[in-house]
């Protein structure tokens, strides 16, 4: 399976010239992400045209799935050359600086409001999720430390949190991968199937950006199901993902506890330095350039210029999801844990779908 | 095949800051107008 890179998985700098080899190494993958990405928005764009001058009526098909989809295509047909894997690996650099860019659309007043009552629906959401996961992971007899896993994947964010929780929970590397192929998996199918029941249910802008944060479980694919839907839903969505990110540390801290109370896993030293470690240090850029962008310390002109290249690196990052995609991989996997995401996936979209409702009708979105 | 994400070690700056580092510096080209606008 193609991998990623993490929001915990560091770059080793041993020395100038290892340095340099590394960055030249990202080069060909680089080129292909853009060109992956790029084509989707060529194909968007020549589609719109041409019906436009043929006067002929047709659903405007965005960029974000053609790039998903023509990455889809070569990882799953040709597949992915050693040379490239490096620089694919990269969208989700590409993913965490859009999303600090991203901050610049925001006033702060605005996230505080949004990210209040993301936090407020991310906290519900996540107690009925984890519960009903450890109850699944019973009834089909799963590992426990794979239930775990499976559990802050899919109800924290997706394969971040699971590589977080890894180590501090002292999980296996199969329960790991096999968590990580099937969080992936279900990632994919969240992708296609949100913005259809979205339409269909015709849900508003905002509150389909905040039921897809609260319910896809990677960020990428959060941030991709939300621009599948439109512009301001990727805003909204992104907001609300990266709300239910902040809060990784916590849940890990807390199975980390667990575990170790079973003497099961190591103990946890510092817990102030443990939850610093594994807090994802994009959300405190994002919060940066939304207080700039509040202060009016960049001109309506830098501000557009700021939210354009946020899209470009959430280009990048679109390309990548359909290039990590390997569906012969995740299908290699044994059929219960992936029964396990799939009917938790199912309950927390449900959940948080209702919980959108809910917020909709009683709260101020 | 790639180093599974699970095993990979643990030690080092983490993606995330970098990721800023480049968005902070991006933004003070942007606002010190010394990249063109950008387009999308």
């Amino acid at each position: 399976m193609a991998t990623s890179l993490s929001s915990t998985q560091p770059l080793s700098l041993a020395g100038p010239i290892g340095f340099v080899r590394r960055i030249l190494a990202l080069v060909p993958g680089l080129l292909l992400l853009v060109a992956v990405g790029y084509a989707g928005k060529f194909i968007e764009q020549s589609i719109a045209r041409y019906t436009k001058s043929h006067h002929i009526t047709f659903p405007n098909i965005e960029y974000v799935l053609w790039a998903i989809v023509i990455g889809l295509v070569i990882a799953n047909t040709v597949g992915i050359p050693r040379v490239f894997q490096a620089g694919v690996a990269t969208y989700e650099f590409w993913l965490k600086a859009g999303i600090v860019l991203l901050g610049s659309r925001f006033l702060l007043g605005d996230v505080l409001h949004l990210g209040g009552i993301s936090l407020f629906l991310v906290a519900i959401a996540l107690t009925l999720s984890l519960t009903f996961m450890h109850l699944l992971g019973r009834t089909f007899k799963l590992k426990p430390k794979l239930t775990s896993l499976l559990a802050v994947g899919s109800a924290i964010c997706g394969v971040s949190a699971i590589i977080a929780a890894k180590p501090a929970i002292d999980a296996d590397d199969e329960d790991a991968s096999y968590a990580i192929a099937a969080i992936l998996a279900l990632g994919a199918i969240s992708l296609f199937t949100f913005p259809l029941i979205g339409h269909s249910l015709h849900l508003s802008d905002k509150a389909y950006g905040l039921w897809a944060g609260l319910a896809v479980d990677n960020t990428a694919e959060a941030t991709a199901a939300g621009a599948l839907y439109s512009d301001a839903a990727a805003k909204v969505a992104v907001l609300a993902k990266t709300t239910r990110n902040a809060l990784i540390g916590f849940i890990v801290l807390a199975y980390a506890l667990y575990w170790a109370s079973r003497g099961q896993a190591k103990e946890v030293g510092n817990k102030a330095v443990f939850l610093w470690r594994k807090f994802p240090k994009f959300v405190l850029g994002f919060l940066l350039i939304s207080l700039l962008a509040t202060l009016a310390v960049f001109t309506k002109p830098q501000l557009t210029s700021l939210a354009n290249l946020s899209r470009w690196a959430f280009l990048l990052t679109f390309a990548g999801v359909g290039l990590r995609t390997n569906l012969r991989e995740l299908g290699k996997q044994g059929w219960r844990p992936f029964a396990v995401g799939a009917i938790g996936e199912v309950f927390i979209a449900l959940v948080t779908l209702g919980l959108v409702f809910g917020a909709d009708r009683f709260l101020p979105l | 095949m790639p180093e599974s994400p699970a095993a990979a070690p643990r030690r080092g700056i983490s993606l995330d800051v970098y990721a800023v580092a480049l968005s902070l510096l991006l933004a003070l080209l942007v606002r010190l107008n010394l990249i063109p606008a950008v387009k999308w």
